[in-house]
């Protein structure tokens, strides 16, 4: 049951309304009883494989509390921590250690899990007292607006909410409308437009020419991020009609002048949890080290991150370039600033800009890419030959396609340059009624004439 | 030691570690404060508080610091 799908509206609008009838401390089992059927909808073995996973983190949360002071206490959460990831080691890996591909990975394991394993951190660090109500519990493990694909949301942030359930205020309603429109305007109108043929290029490598090579290549950030910006966007709107906040997942990632700012902009959800439960253990063990701590700690949670997405060597080496050019900056910090003061802070911003977004694409490639060779096949034979002919650039589409997907991605960028200047969602509340329902036909409109319905899939389901 | 001389040292070592000579440290100044003080290098930092002063933090002393404010008092509590 995807976002984009008709089950998810029924579902969706079924758990609204129950839970804007029932009595308010009915409304946890409302999105808990919604959250168990949108998983097992999918396939019955994902809930149970979920509710396993929940039930033994909440038993192990309460084991680590229990046993504060005691010897035995380090041996519970590595216990733990342990079996979280045996887990979900054995889901991700069982299609190549059994030869078995039809064995089907469990939707949102790699989310939920990631989420455990921060709680039972949070209560062994005591940084937060372990949960006794197990609905509560297996709310904030399971909520279905954020079960697929995050954001990972901490204790702190999501458990405290779902303790003080509120009713969302018209506001906050008319907010996580508007957000799930901007999803969806970002997913259909522009990510499901330029897909098939940035696919098309990538599972055709070795016959692809050059210039279609390096505009699927350029083309691919792109569509990643409006399209895991929308799922983003969908998640946190629909959360909001329930009067939940989650977690925000991106941050204008293609305005970074470097890869270090880049990272704290893309999936923030994702590496600001590798940053305090994997990057920062990692630096405390190797500080007498110096530099070279840090440089080791980088590297290792940049390929942590990288196998993270999926088993291969080409997730490897995904990984392992970002830490390199982290690595990188970090050494060349003063060069840069004195580069930046002779040539001009704006033009080295430019310059800055695009090779981060060069960097990222270009690591995308072992991203997306079969393999390691099939990566490196694709970047030795991009081609920057200026002769190239209008059916090799647009790598297949027809000119509509090209149009309406490069309007979105200028309306994209210009909602969200205006976003970073100020509030734009809330600026269109404040316009007269006739204003806003022009504007809300017309995007409407523009989603049903020019975005590609039929499409469920986004692109982190398989993570 | 006094909080005061306390940050004075700590004010040379941000300074030294972070190659900024703007460096002037309070018991509110927290990483959002000051330019360079990252994950990055808030290790480093550590590790170069620990070396001058000679002492050791464990992980979770380490987490619990939300400002330079915690800092001294983790400080003055390791060398009592």
């Amino acid at each position: 049951m995807s976002f984009i799908s008709f089950e998810f509206v029924i579902l969706f609008v079924i758990c609204f309304l129950i839970y804007y009838i029932v009595q308010k401390r009915l409304r946890k089992y409302v999105l808990l009883a919604a959250s168990c059927v949108f998983i097992g909808y999918f396939n019955l073995l994902f809930l149970v494989t979920a509710l396993f996973v929940s039930i033994l983190t909440y038993c192990i949360g309460i084991m680590i509390e229990s046993a504060r002071a005691k010897r035995y206490l380090q041996t519970i959460y590595w216990s733990g921590i342990s079996c979280l990831i045996l887990c979900w080691s054995v889901f991700r890996h069982v299609d190549v250690l059994t030869g078995n591909a039809s064995f089907i990975f469990p939707l949102g394991i790699s989310f939920y899990t990631f989420q455990a394993i921060a709680y039972l951190t949070e209560v062994y660090w005591e940084e937060e007292r372990a949960e006794h109500n197990l609905p509560d519990f297996m709310l904030y493990m399971l909520l279905f607006m954020k079960f697929l694909s995050g954001p990972i949301e901490r204790p702190a942030d999501l458990l405290s909410q779902i303790k003080e359930l509120r009713p969302a205020t018209y506001r906050m309603m008319s907010y996580g409308l508007k957000l799930i429109v901007v999803g969806l305007v970002k997913k259909l109108v522009l990510a499901d437009h330029i897909s098939p043929y940035i696919d098309g290029i990538f599972s055709s490598i070795y016959t692809a020419s050059g210039a279609q090579l390096l505009m699927a290549c350029l083309l691919y950030p792109v569509e990643l991020y409006a399209d895991f910006s929308g799922y983003t966007d969908i998640a946190i709107g629909g959360a909001m009609l329930f009067g939940l906040r989650l977690s925000p997942n991106f941050n204008r990632p293609f305005v970074a002048q470097t890869t270090t700012d880049f990272w704290r902009r893309w999936h923030i959800s994702l590496s600001s949890w590798v940053r305090d439960y994997l990057y920062m253990p990692l630096t405390s063990l190797t500080r007498h080290l110096g530099s070279s701590g840090i440089v080791i700690s980088l590297l290792v949670t940049f390929v942590a991150l990288g196998v993270w997405h999926g088993v291969g060597l080409n997730f490897v080496v995904y990984g392992l370039i970002q830490g390199i050019i982290i690595v990188w900056e970090l050494k060349t910090q003063l060069v840069r600033k004195r580069v930046s003061q002779k040539i001009g802070h704006w033009l080295y911003g430019l310059l800055s800009g695009v090779r981060t977004y060069l960097v990222f694409a270009l690591s995308l490639v072992f991203f997306k890419a079969p393999t390691v060779q099939a990566a490196f096949y694709f970047i030795r034979h991009i081609s920057f030959q200026t002769n190239s002919c209008w059916k090799e650039i647009n790598i297949g589409m027809s000119d509509h396609i090209c149009i309406v997907s490069g309007s979105a991605l200028l309306l994209m960028l210009l909602y969200e340059f205006g976003m970073s200047r100020r509030n734009l969602l809330h600026q269109l509340e404040m316009q007269s009624i006739a204003i806003r329902w022009t504007m809300y036909y017309l995007i409407v409109f523009a989603i049903l004439a020019y975005g590609k319905l039929g499409t469920e899939n986004f692109i982190y389901l398989q993570f | 030691m006094q909080t005061i001389e306390l940050l004075e040292i700590l004010s040379g070592i941000f300074r030294k570690v972070l190659k900024r000579d703007d460096i002037f440290l309070t018991e509110n100044t927290t990483a959002y404060d000051v330019e360079g003080w990252d994950s990055l290098t808030n290790m480093v930092l550590i590790g170069e508080i620990e070396k001058t002063l000679g002492l050791r933090f464990t992980f979770r002393e380490i987490v619990k610091l939300k400002n330079v404010g915690d800092l001294c008092h983790a400080i003055t509590e390791k060398r009592k």
